[in-house]
């Protein structure tokens, strides 16, 4: 079994289009929730989302290659340009992209072609859709991109579980490099979906945010729908120290679980086991553990519950964690959630700074661990969890910690 | 019993299962021991019968009993412009 260690990130988020941005923005406590610029307001109940600004495709991509590439799979070739850059990895030269792996989670995949395909047909009676409306929108699209951008020709695909998106699909590329059954990895997730469609089925379900998104406190009202992408570079760490690479993190641990329950009520005891599974497979004693990025959605029912399942896991060493959600400034990214909030894990990992909970107002006595309220704070963090709770009762988590 | 409220106490039948004898005005959804998940679907169907926008958390309207359902329906169809005969 080898040591896997993140050498190279990159991000395309609502607080940032590069990983130092979005992770300064983090530190800031710099919330990007904001009115939606890219729909009709008057459509929407709220009319709020944190959007990825000032993306322009063009400054990326040759107007022939667009047609190919739904956002969805823009901003994830463009996060993953900056990983593979920052890893010094050169794929072509040192062979390796021959059996380096490609997974990057995403949600919905290609939503806004979909959306656009949708309203031509329905909404326009238009019979006609372009040719390419497939490969745009197939949620494999982005992991097909990268590799084909990158020439990557290890195993490839998609991981599609809602909220846990991004989580499942590092852990799946952890666990191939882990073993050997890759040499490296690309991993990741990405998300595009601020569509009316999407927009509208969100607010059926009553779970949005009027005001902002305030995980944990008292006056939380619900989520608040995020986009982006993040990508990282996994190798070995024999890999990364013969190349003399700069390790940013280790990855030690993942552990998954299903509620088997209900589809949208999330269950303590299962997303505790998925905490404890992390941890024994890192190797790790909860003291170990010195920050959690927490799912912290914002809703009333994940926050007290997740709450519950820490208490659970961590025992009297929950009281000493510090606990954050950053999706109070970045959003929920849904199927890359996981990813950006890994920007966040590591960026505490190495600069001893623990990203806020934002838009914190007063304690909500069902929610009552050290949530990090408002501002970033000065800690040094051994090792974290990063958490993922998703529809479906899908919980991945991941265990990191710093490098040596 | 007004319109509005047999078309509710059958909505809230359909979505939940529950036998519609039971249901009552006083009764909160939380009471019948209806799920998050049913009571939006109950929201959902209500608004889709009636042409109307339930509100969301509004602490001026009541959503959580079925009179509170009721009064709220009933205020915002009346609120309604009524629509031009067609030509």
């Amino acid at each position: 079994m080898h040591r896997v260690v993140i050498t190279g990130m990159g991000a395309v988020t609502p607080l940032g289009n590069s990983a130092p941005a979005t992770w300064k923005s983090l530190c800031e406590g710099r919330s990007a929730i904001a009115p939606i610029t890219t729909l009709p307001r008057e459509a929407l109940r709220f009319g709020i989302a944190a959007e990825v600004r000032d993306f322009d495709p063009l400054a990326h991509f040759e107007e022939k290659r667009l047609i190919l590439l739904d956002r969805v799979s823009q901003l994830a070739l463009v996060a993953a340009r900056e990983a593979i850059a920052q890893s010094g990895v050169d794929f072509s030269h040192e062979d390796l992209g021959e059996n380096t792996a490609v997974v990057i989670g995403t949600g919905v995949g290609g939503e806004q072609t979909h959306d656009a395909a949708s309203r031509r047909l329905y909404g326009e009676n238009n019979p006609r859709l372009h040719p390419l409306t497939i490969v745009r929108l197939m949620a494999n699209a982005p992991a097909c991109q990268i590799s084909i951008e990158h020439a990557l020709r290890g195993p490839a695909f998609a991981t599609v579980s809602a909220c846990a998106s991004s989580n499942h699909a590092i852990a799946q590329a952890f666990h191939m490099v882990r073993s050997g059954v890759a040499d490296a990895a690309v991993t990741g997730g990405t998300e595009s979906c601020i569509t009316l469609g999407t927009m509208k089925a969100w607010e059926a379900m009553r779970v949005l945010a009027d005001d902002t998104c305030r995980p944990f406190c008292k006056q939380r009202r619900g989520l608040v729908l995020g986009e982006g992408a993040a990508v990282f570079v996994l190798e070995t760490l024999e890999n990364a120290q013969r190349r003399g690479a700069v390790i940013l993190a280790e990855i030690t641990g993942a552990g998954m679980s299903a509620d088997a329950g209900d589809i949208v009520y999330p269950s303590e005891a299962v997303a505790a086991k998925a905490m404890q599974r992390a941890l024994a497979d890192a190797g790790l004693a909860p003291e170990n553990i010195d920050y959690i990025n927490a799912h912290g959605t914002g809703t009333p029912a994940n926050d007290p519950t997740e709450t519950r399942a820490i208490r659970r896991t961590f025992g009297a060493h929950a009281d000493a964690l510090a606990v954050s959600s950053t999706k109070s400034m970045h959003g929920h990214a849904l199927g890359a959630a996981g990813a950006i909030e890994l920007v966040a894990v590591i960026g505490a990992l190495r600069d001893g700074v623990i990203p806020p909970t934002v838009n914190f107002v007063d304690a909500d006595p069902e929610c009552d661990l050290d949530y990090v309220p408002n501002t970033a704070r000065e800690m040094r963090a051994r090792a974290a969890l990063s958490n993922s709770f998703a529809f479906g009762g899908l919980n991945a988590v991941l265990a990191l910690r710093g490098s040596d | 019993m007004s319109s509005a409220q047999e078309t509710i106490f059958d909505i809230i039948s359909k979505e939940s299962g529950i036998d519609r004898a039971k249901i009552t005005p006083e009764a909160t959804l939380k009471d019948l021991d209806i799920q998050s998940l049913d009571a939006v679907q109950i929201l959902f169907e209500i608004e889709d019968h009636f042409k109307i926008t339930m509100p969301d958390r509004d602490p001026n309207f009541d959503t959580e009993s079925v009179k509170g359902l009721i009064d709220t329906v009933e205020k915002l169809v009346a609120e309604q412009p009524t629509n031009p005969p067609a030509a």
